[in-house]
């Protein structure tokens, strides 16, 4: 029995659509916890942004982005980063998954593991990250006084989806190592601030040799300080124009694809649990 | 319906030396032990068997169980389940067996029974038709409409256990698996699980493997038994057949009305204590109806019963060994 690729699509895509409706209805099951999250969250993005504001502020600018453009940058990398929790927050904490032998069950199941793993965990409250990533873009957006065009939507939009691979590439990787070692380590505070500190601020301001790596090794450059600096036309050293967004994608897939055989690999190694 | 083909599991077990040098000395220079937990396990099973895997702890029963229902991968041989390996096509050869192990439960805590079902309906792409056959026939089993709309985390391990079966038929596998289900379950709810196995085999003619440490189970649902140790396999075959060969004697207890207990050449007295002896015989050499008369020449019988070689015995004999 063949399956064409359409059909393996629909139903990956129904799956989806039930799961989401599933996290909904949990979300609905515990609503004192939307409040905590709907207050906690978005007060940590604008507090963070509020200390870029009073630096620039007193310093003029962080090396030579002004604070429109500063906006920007801390718009797309909180963006990013709340579309990761929505998908890929579970690679936080695959250790402990592994340790439990809670593969067990997606392995029995008629769908790829990964999706599985992802999707069936899916974090609805990532969306409360969301909405202050776009409402500090959106006010960076206005300060530099950016015309809105279909070239803009499009770069921004495929900026996003690489900056949300690569990200979600990085947790899995980081995820994956459990299946070798055996332990369960929550790797989400160490990323999380490491992210943070490399994505949210210009990353030219960091000693060259940092740089490098962040560019070249691990590709966190490319979350959003690449793509930025093309989509406001900032000399960046390495790579400027329209096309910059592409190559966020492009890193997106890479570390996608990479951290997938990774995964893969480990899979083959999972021991499950004793009852 | 499943071969099994040379399946072994090896497990690298990092080797640890006491105290803190040891722990230096494991953490610069790990030194590995190959455990083997399955060894070279080869056997088949034809569709619409139950059979049950026994073996004490540790003895690789659930490694041979995960490697056959696609969890754990092997170090080396085969499963194939329709004639197709479940190492190499995974994702379709799952859509026939459904697994229900111990006390992990699939079923989503926080939300109500139905909920669960939903996203199965929806993973294994079942026909509504279908779905509301089967729910019929499991509501029949296990009486599980009337808990379709509790939220899971409000539910009784019985309960529980009732919605993981009905989760794991919904999409009409043809092999259940089935590891350590009765484990803490109470009589009622053990008893409606044995129900719910030897129904879906009869009607449904699925096939099911279970791993067990209950002599209950065994007794009223496993026609073949495949006994493990050490990973390797010990026995294999009927039930009745096992205990024949393993312990082919039954014991007559007999209650005189004095003390005095006669014997008799052709079988064993195993105890006699009071007015009550204890007689093991060979199935071959005597029966027990021949043993009770020559007996009852002898000497006056208050009351006679027969004790069977249990399967308690075969267990303890076959993981003895």
């Amino acid at each position: 029995m063949k399956r064409n690729v359409f059909r393996e699509l629909r139903h990956y895509l129904d799956v989806t659509a039930q799961v989401i409706r599933m996290a909904v209805l949990t979300v609905f099951e515990y609503p004192s916890n939307i409040a905590g999250w709907l207050i906690s969250n978005p007060l940590q993005f604008i507090m963070g942004f509020a200390i870029i504001k009073f630096v620039v502020e007193s310093f003029g600018e962080i090396n030579g982005w002004n604070y429109g453009q500063l906006a920007v940058l801390y718009g797309i990398s909180v963006i990013s980063h709340a579309l990761s929790m929505i998908f890929f927050v579970q690679g936080w904490f695959m250790g402990y998954y592994v340790m439990d032998g809670d593969f067990d069950r997606y392995l029995t199941r008629p769908l790829g593991v990964l999706y599985q793993f992802f999707f069936t965990n899916i974090n609805i409250f990532g969306i409360t990250d969301l909405i202050p990533g776009i409402l500090v873009f959106v006010y960076g957006c206005m300060k530099c006084g950016l015309q809105i065009t279909w070239y803009f939507v499009i770069q921004v939009i495929v900026m996003l989806i690489g900056a949300t691979l690569i990200r979600g590439g990085i947790y899995i990787l980081l995820g994956s190592t459990s299946f070798h070692t055996r332990s369960a380590v929550d790797f989400g505070q160490y990323t999380q601030e490491i992210m943070d500190k490399t994505t949210m601020y210009p990353i030219s301001m960091y000693p060259e040799s940092m740089q490098f790596i962040l560019t070249y090794l691990i590709p966190i450059g490319w979350v959003s300080f690449y793509p930025v600096s093309g989509l406001l036309g900032i000399e960046n050293g390495v790579c400027n124009g329209f096309f910059v967004s592409f190559i966020t994608l492009a890193a997106g897939i890479l570390v996608m694809l990479l951290a997938g055989a990774y995964f893969t690999a480990g899979l083959k190694k999972y021991e499950s649990a004793g009852n | 319906m499943i071969d099994v083909n040379h399946l072994s599991k090896d497990y690298l077990l990092k080797k640890k030396e006491p105290g803190l040098k040891g722990a230096l000395k494991g953490l610069i220079r790990p030194q590995y032990e190959v455990i083997h937990a399955v060894r070279d396990l080869s056997f088949h099973i034809d569709e619409g068997e139950i059979v049950g895997f026994i073996g004490p702890n540790g003895a690789g029963k659930s490694t041979t169980i995960k490697m056959m229902s696609g969890i754990l991968t092997p170090t080396e041989g085969s499963v194939l389940i329709n004639g197709e390996n479940i190492t190499e096509h995974r994702k379709t050869v799952v859509r026939n067996i459904g697994v229900v192990f111990g006390q992990r439960s699939q079923l989503n805590w926080d939300l109500r029974l139905g909920e669960t079902f939903e996203l199965l309906k929806h993973i294994y792409e079942i026909d509504p038709v279908d779905y509301e056959n089967t729910l019929e026939v499991m509501d029949g089993i296990l009486g599980i409409k009337e808990l379709i709309d509790k939220p899971v985390r409000q539910m009784s391990l019985g309960q529980r256990v009732k919605g993981d079966l009905t989760a794991s038929m919904l999409h009409s596998p043809r092999v259940l698996f089935l590891d350590e289900p009765t484990i803490g379950l109470d009589v009622s709810s053990k008893f409606a699980l044995r129900r719910f196995i030897r129904e879906i085999n009869e009607i449904r003619k699925t096939t099911v493997i279970l791993t067990t440490h209950d002599l209950g189970d065994i007794k009223e649902l496993c026609e073949r038994l495949i006994i493990i140790n050490h990973g390797v396999m010990m026995e294999d075959g009927k039930l009745n057949q096992i205990v024949d060969r393993i312990a082919p004697y039954k014991t007559l207890v007999v209650e005189y009305y004095d003390e005095q207990a006669p014997e008799h050449e052709k079988c064993e007295m195993t105890s006699h204590e009071g007015n009550i002896a204890k007689y093991r015989f060979m199935k071959k050499d005597i029966t027990a109806a021949e043993l009770i008369a020559d007996l009852s020449k002898q000497k006056e019988i208050k009351d006679v019963s027969i004790e069977e070689a249990g399967i308690d015995d075969i267990i303890k004999i076959a993981y003895g060994s």
